[in-house]
């Protein structure tokens, strides 16, 4: 359904995607699981139409994605940006009217959106800037959905949160997986994201190295070692320190 | 006296308070200050000014060539000078020079087409005046301080009740973010020029009626609406009306009880102490690229 094919995009000298290929099948959740700086986050933005890639191609539904944001929202792929990227100034309300700006009639989204996260219903004549990290994170969700997407990418969705809430964060993306949406997860949450995942694979300095099932991800002994295991922070380190 | 200069203030303000929110608009979005505005207003009054005097005298159709040659003009400038670098996601300050040059460019070619000579709009607005509190207040004033406060409520409106309002408020925060909610940002960028340019057109046809029309009207006046806006806090806008509204009637008066020479040195004066004591101005955004 969405397939990227050796990808390659370098910020300068530096070399963040290095020939990436896969596939994310219709209706599944795809974790894709790495290092800081393994270019996760890069690889999203060309998704999304924010980056150019040098080469390679992107492709959806059997035709390419263009190189542009708000074109590809328009082809039905929405980004649930690192770091949230909320509007602050506005509204809970209007930053979900923000989402849905491709959409005719916003009024069903926003009523499928407090329904889904009831707080958001509660709060939504509150300046986005004023919620938690937790709430923050639930808002661009919401708003992610509100342009109906086929597929949501989201990057990052646990960072800077509690872990209680990450849970909570988890469960969402796995129900609005199952009312049909696709989703591309990136997580350096490793062990979570693997959780809920159908196919996931494992990025390391700009290339895919190993990709499987979710379970058989989350088997594999040097995944284990890198990423989930005990042992992980340390190894985690060691990776920054060599991307250093 | 006192009421009659304070009227004068309000008009001028109110016109400094039009191209001051163009400044503000342009500035939200995109964090630069768009020197290339003042061309637009002197486009505005010329075009206002030959409207008049070759087809019809009637001032609010005069107004609305001003409006339209002016939008054209500020729309052309973006596509031409600004979209290429924002394409290529330059520095601010390289967006800030070239407007610069287009603004030095602009003046030189409206000279050129039009000679440096001041016109008087064919029918004299500014000798009329009507007895309110036993104070003569220029029919004039009243014309455009009424003109000036639609213009600004309308603009008011859009940004707050619209979806393009909406995404207008959103871009302010960030561009990026608002591409990704399938806002086409350059089409947005070229809309908020199209609605500056209204705005300087308007002041322009304006400033055409109460004083003269002559190639470097536009920087004058803009410049003093930059300050305006420096003062209200670049960015916001109501910080830029409320800034025109008081620089306007603190001129006024200077002129009116010290002296009419210390007007300009005043506002100068004015926006250096504001950059030196307060530079996010009475209600500002604060950012780091920013020219």
């Amino acid at each position: 359904m969405l397939k990227c094919e050796n990808l390659r995009f370098s910020y300068g000298k530096i070399q963040a995607l290095n020939g990436i290929s896969f596939e994310v099948k219709q209706g599944e959740i795809m974790s894709i699981i790495g290092a800081n700086g393994a270019g996760k986050s890069t690889l999203m933005r060309c998704i999304a139409g924010m980056l150019k890639p040098q080469s390679g191609k992107i492709i959806y539904d059997g035709k390419p994605l263009p190189h542009s944001g708000h074109e590809v929202v328009g082809r039905g792929i929405a980004l649930v940006p690192e770091g949230r990227w909320i509007f602050p100034n506005l509204t809970v309300e209007e930053n979900l009217l923000m989402g849905g700006y491709l959409v005719k009639d916003r009024k069903i989204g926003i009523k499928r959106a407090y329904e889904m996260f009831r707080l958001l219903g509660e709060r939504k004549k509150q300046r986005a800037g004023t919620l938690s990290g937790g709430e923050q994170q639930m808002l661009a969700i919401a708003r992610g959905l509100m342009s109906n997407p086929k597929v949501l990418l989201m990057d990052e969705p646990s960072l800077g949160l509690a872990p209680l809430i990450v849970n909570d964060v988890i469960n969402t993306i796995d129900e609005i997986n199952k009312q049909g949406v696709t989703v591309l997860l990136v997580e350096q949450n490793a062990r979570k994201a693997l959780k809920i995942a159908h196919h996931a694979c494992v990025i390391e300095q700009g290339k895919i190295v190993k990709y499987d099932t979710g379970d058989e991800i989350a088997r594999d002994k040097s995944v284990i070692s890198a990423y989930l295991g005990r042992n992980a922070k340390k190894t985690n380190n060691n990776i920054k320190e060599l991307n250093n | 006296m006192f009421i009659q200069q304070f009227v004068n203030g309000i008009s001028v303000g109110s016109v400094y308070a039009l191209m001051a929110v163009g400044y503000a608009l342009i500035y939200s979005l995109l964090n630069f200050t768009n020197f290339a505005h003042g061309i637009s207003v002197t486009i505005g009054a010329f075009a206002a000014f030959f409207f008049l005097t070759y087809a019809m005298q009637n001032l609010l159709s005069g107004i609305i060539m001003g409006v339209i040659a002016a939008a054209l003009l500020a729309a052309f400038i973006q596509l031409v000078a600004y979209r290429p670098l924002l394409k290529r996601n330059s520095k601010r300050i390289f967006l800030m020079i070239i407007g610069l040059g287009v603004s030095v460019i602009g003046d030189n070619l409206i000279i050129i087409a039009f000679s440096g000579r001041f016109r008087i709009f064919p029918v004299n607005f500014s000798s009329e005046s009507i007895k309110i509190f036993g104070a003569n207040i220029g029919v004039v004033d009243i014309i455009i301080f009424v003109v000036s406060m639609i213009a600004l409520l309308i603009v008011e409106l859009i940004i707050r009740k619209t979806r393009l309002g909406l995404a207008i408020r959103g871009a302010s925060f960030s561009l990026d973010t608002t591409s990704l909610m399938g806002v086409n940002t350059y089409k947005l960028i070229l809309t908020i020029f199209l609605i500056a340019g209204s705005l300087a057109g308007i002041a322009g046809a304006l400033l055409g009626a109460k004083y003269t029309t002559y190639p470097s009207l536009g920087t004058f006046y803009t410049n003093k609406a930059f300050i305006c806006a420096v003062f209200g806090g670049l960015g916001s806008l109501p910080g830029a009306m409320i800034g025109a509204l008081i620089l306007g009637v603190s001129e006024s008066m200077i002129s009116a009880y010290v002296s009419t020479g210390l007007r300009d040195l005043f506002s100068y004066f004015i926006l250096i102490v504001i950059l030196l004591v307060r530079p996010s101005g009475l209600m500002g955004k604060s950012s780091e690229n920013k020219a």
